[in-house]
């Protein structure tokens, strides 16, 4: 190299550099493309199907405006302003004002949850696992990486207003509102994609900044919720939230675009914002740098049992949170729903056990809806076992002085324990917030037994995840099929006229009715010995086979 | 449950004839192996030789499919969880809880096997310099390493089964490694060492067993398996060489200007040497034959396995 070539080239280089920091997103935006062939259509067409489930579930329930006007009083109150939105058009409600009022908030909550999952998949992910190392490394400019995946994200944004407004003014409603409903939920999508962009730099774990994004996320739904709860079409609360200005829009009633501009204006500044951190910290690194931990272990970290109860302990807690929080609310709609009930259509008074005693039936579809839920939790808690084994960290434990049956035993223990401790939680909860609203102390202790009634059932489902796991943990997501059976059979069973033999085969059905009907005393034990029979016969399995291997 | 024998003549590890298969795959075709008390045995094969399926096997994660596996003159399948009282295991691949500290993944695992000496734990920290209060997903290869290695080397096992343990560490560390395992051998342990580096166990093993496609080729001390080894040698000299070429034990010899090479077996390495005295050597380097290298001399292997994904 000539010494007079070597000033030149150096300009060339910062001036290209200064260009650059974008160089690469065409080829990283492709590339992110082909890693989301599945993931891309999975999640926009499966939030347009979702809302066409809305659409054909409401046709179905609601068939007449009469059914409509008799459920908008329930609609309009506190409970609606909760679970939905603000209100609007629910004086007259029209099919569209429920579909876009209030089953939409879960429309734009799931294009939010998409949003953010993306991002953070794309940025923070990748940094952690070291391969953006390996990418930045080659002809790929600083900002490439966050700005393909939020490219990435608006188009799957754009893909999901395509499909949802085409859902919409396809079954015949008012095009302006549906296209309108439809930008809102991209709105709402795009402000989670930027503040996922400014938590993806905050905390070295993807994990962190998928968790605090979620949180703005569920922080979002409850300023809303706040703000619809306690005056008529919202106050400042609801403005303070993007679920709140997509909601704001008022589709079909004022039909008002400016609140979006406030969603896209959040979108650029949280976005900017992502940009700016990123330029103030290392690659991989967070700006919320790492604590240290104890350098040794508390003394009661001894045994398999403990170490389950540590692994699992997160989990537990957060379950917990919700499910109290989720119970008190529920709970809550007691009273409300009384009121309504009196002129609801049959086809949900069916699922509700009838008009017998609409109080006993109403809280018996709450206890089993918190007895599915507390199922789900225990797969999902029975498949720490499995993804201990998978990662490797079972091996070391298995190689101490520790059994396999220990091991296996101990996880499934704290699971069951968890599940009923779940089931009081959620039951102690809902009767709280039962007995305030409708001024009776009674319902707690109905309320208590109610849910903790399912524990066996919930036991037997743990039970299946434990022996599918013995034998052939690579079929363990099998068990779901049990989860999702006893969901449809228990809400649907009713309406739909099944035949005994397919409700007997859920375990949700065998613990009687309470508190409409009397708990089955026969029915609980028989599942809890099937429980115990199926855990024994995993762990019998899990005994005999080998150990799976990282490699 | 027949307790294992604490009988100074039965080995430490009696295999006779053992078999695994991974669906179509052999793993173990037949494997022989002996260790006996109080040995540091090198473990050595080139990777997916079987020597990981071995390991697992004699720490019951595994069921052979055939053969005979005896540890401490008990049965690794039957009677696993009284044999791992008395042994400590290093993983090749060491996965720690994400959330847990190394210091809490140490304890954790020591308890486990039934206690450890805290100032022994300490101390080893030290030596191998980690910081046992980072959380588990923020260690590198070679510090997760480090953590699995300091909980099996402060406890009181008899036995160590280490598989690759010295895989991600750097030489210094490499170094305190075998100060460690040089102390655990004065302590009476017996130890497994793994490795596909043959330097690597040269320096502290007793005995080789050499792997080869799922089966025992080669075992003997380093005395004994002298006749696999060919030293390859480098010397410059201005004195002319060709004579050396004739030495018995000489292989391959190349002049490049002052620059020779040749391998040496190693039975006349003596002789070479008095050779090389008449020639005014100017600079020499001498280095042993990697494992690779004998076992492409050997048995002529394709050092790519058929199945090198059972690692």
């Amino acid at each position: 190299m000539s010494t007079a070539t070597e000033p030149r080239r150096r300009t060339a280089v910062a001036a290209s550099s200064r260009r650059g920091a974008l160089t690469g997103t065409g080829t990283l935006l492709r590339f992110m493309l082909r890693r989301d062939r599945v993931r891309f259509p999975a999640w926009t067409l499966g939030l347009a199907a979702f809302m066409g489930y809305f659409v054909t579930a409401l046709q179905q329930v609601y068939a007449t405006p009469e059914d409509i006007r008799a459920i908008a009083p329930l609609m309009r109150g506190p409970m609606g302003a909760l679970f939905g939105g603000p209100g609007y058009g629910m004086d007259d409600p029209r099919l569209e004002h429920l579909l876009a009022g209030l089953y939409g908030v879960y429309i734009l909550l799931g294009a939010g949850l998409m949003s953010l999952l993306t991002v953070v998949r794309h940025t923070r992910t990748e940094e952690h696992s070291g391969r953006a190392e390996l990418i930045r490394s080659n002809v790929v400019g600083r900002h490439a990486q966050l700005t393909a995946a939020l490219v990435l994200t608006t188009g799957m944004n754009l893909v999901v207003v395509g499909l949802i407004g085409a859902v919409m003014t396809g079954q015949g409603f008012d095009t302006a509102g549906s296209w309108l409903f439809a930008v809102g939920v991209g709105a709402v999508g795009l402000s989670f994609a930027g503040v996922a962009a400014t938590t993806a730099q905050l905390s070295e774990y993807p994990r962190a900044a998928a968790g605090a994004a979620g949180a703005a996320l569920g922080g979002a739904f409850a300023l809303r919720a706040l703000g619809d709860m306690t005056s008529e079409h919202g106050n400042a609360l609801s403005w303070l939230s993007p679920i709140g200005w997509a909601q704001q829009t008022a589709p079909y009633v004022l039909d008002r675009w400016w609140p979006l501009a406030i969603s896209v204006a959040f979108a650029i500044l949280t976005a900017a914002l992502g940009y700016t951190l990123s330029t103030r910290r290392d690659l991989a690194a967070g700006l919320v740098p790492p604590r240290p931990g104890p350098s040794r272990a508390a003394p009661w970290l001894r045994s398999p049992l403990a170490l389950a109860w540590r692994l699992q302990r997160a989990q537990l807690v957060g379950w917990s949170l919700a499910l109290a929080v989720g119970g008190g609310a529920y709970g809550a709609f007691t009273g409300p729903a009384l009121d309504v009930f009196d002129d609801a259509p049959e086809e949900l008074l069916v699922v509700m056990g009838g008009t017998e005693n609409i109080t006993s039936g109403f809280l018996g579809v709450l206890a089993l809806t918190f007895g599915v839920t507390v199922a789900v939790y225990a797969v999902l808690a029975a498949q720490t076992a499995r993804a201990e084994e998978a990662s490797g960290r079972a091996e070391p434990v298995l190689a101490t002085a520790v059994s396999r049956q220990r091991w296996l035993g101990t996880h499934l223990g704290v699971v069951a324990l968890g599940s009923l401790w779940l089931l009081l939680v959620s039951g102690l909860a809902t009767g709280i917030g039962a007995g305030l609203s409708v001024g009776n102390g009674s319902l707690v202790g109905e309320m208590v037994l109610a849910t903790v009634v399912f524990a066996p059932a919930v036991w037997v489902v743990l039970a299946v995840a434990a022996l599918l796991y013995g034998v052939a943990p690579r079929a363990m997501p099998v068990v779901w099929a049990v989860v999702g059976y006893g969901l449809v059979v228990g809400f649907f069973g009713p309406l739909l006229d099944l035949p005994d033999a397919a409700l007997w085969l859920s375990p949700f059905e065998h613990v009687g009715d309470y508190p409409s009907d009397a708990v089955s005393g026969v029915g609980l034990m028989v599942l809890t010995l099937l429980a115990v029979a199926m855990a024994a016969a995993g762990l019998r399995a899990f005994r005999r086979r080998d150990v799976l291997g990282t490699g | 449950m027949s307790a294992p024998v604490r009988d100074t003549d039965v080995p430490a590890i009696d295999i006779h004839d053992l078999r695994k298969s991974y669906g179509a795959v052999t793993a173990l075709d037949g494997l022989d192996l002996q260790v006996g008390q109080g040995e540091v045995h090198g473990f050595l094969g080139p990777n997916g030789a079987g020597k990981s399926t071995t390991i697992r096997i004699l720490l019951g994660l595994l069921r052979s499919d055939g053969g005979r596996a005896r540890l401490l003159g008990a049965d690794p399948w039957r009677d696993a969880v009284d044999l791992h009282r008395r042994l400590a295991y290093v993983p090749g691949d060491v996965e720690l809880w994400p959330n847990l500290t190394g210091g809490e993944a140490i304890d954790l695992l020591s308890r486990l096997r039934g206690g450890a000496d805290h100032a022994r734990r300490d101390e080893l920290c030290q030596r191998f310099d980690l910081d046992p209060t980072k959380k588990g997903r923020t260690y590198s290869k070679g510090n997760r390493q480090k953590v699995a290695l300091i909980a099996a080397l402060a406890s009181d096992a008899d036995l160590l089964l280490l598989d690759e343990p010295t895989a991600g560490l750097d030489p210094l560390m490499e170094a305190v490694f075998q100060s460690c395992i040089r102390e655990s051998k004065e302590a009476g342990r017996t130890v497994l060492l793994s490795s596909h580096i043959l330097a690597q166990v040269e320096v502290l093993a007793d005995r080789i067993s050499i792997i080869r496609q799922g089966r025992v080729v080669e075992t003997g001390s380093l005395a004994q398996l002298r006749h696999l080894t060919r030293t390859s040698v480098t010397i410059q000299t201005e004195r002319p060489t060709a004579a050396l070429a004739d030495l018995p034990g000489v292989h391959a010899l190349r002049v490049e200007g002052e620059q020779v090479t040749f391998d040496v077996d190693g039975p006349h390495v003596a002789a070479v040497v008095k050779a090389l005295g008449e020639l005014d050597v100017r600079a020499m380097t001498a280095h042993p034959p990697t494992l690779e290298q004998l076992l492409l001399r050997h048995y002529g292997d394709e050092l790519s396995p058929r199945n090198a994904e059972v690692a």
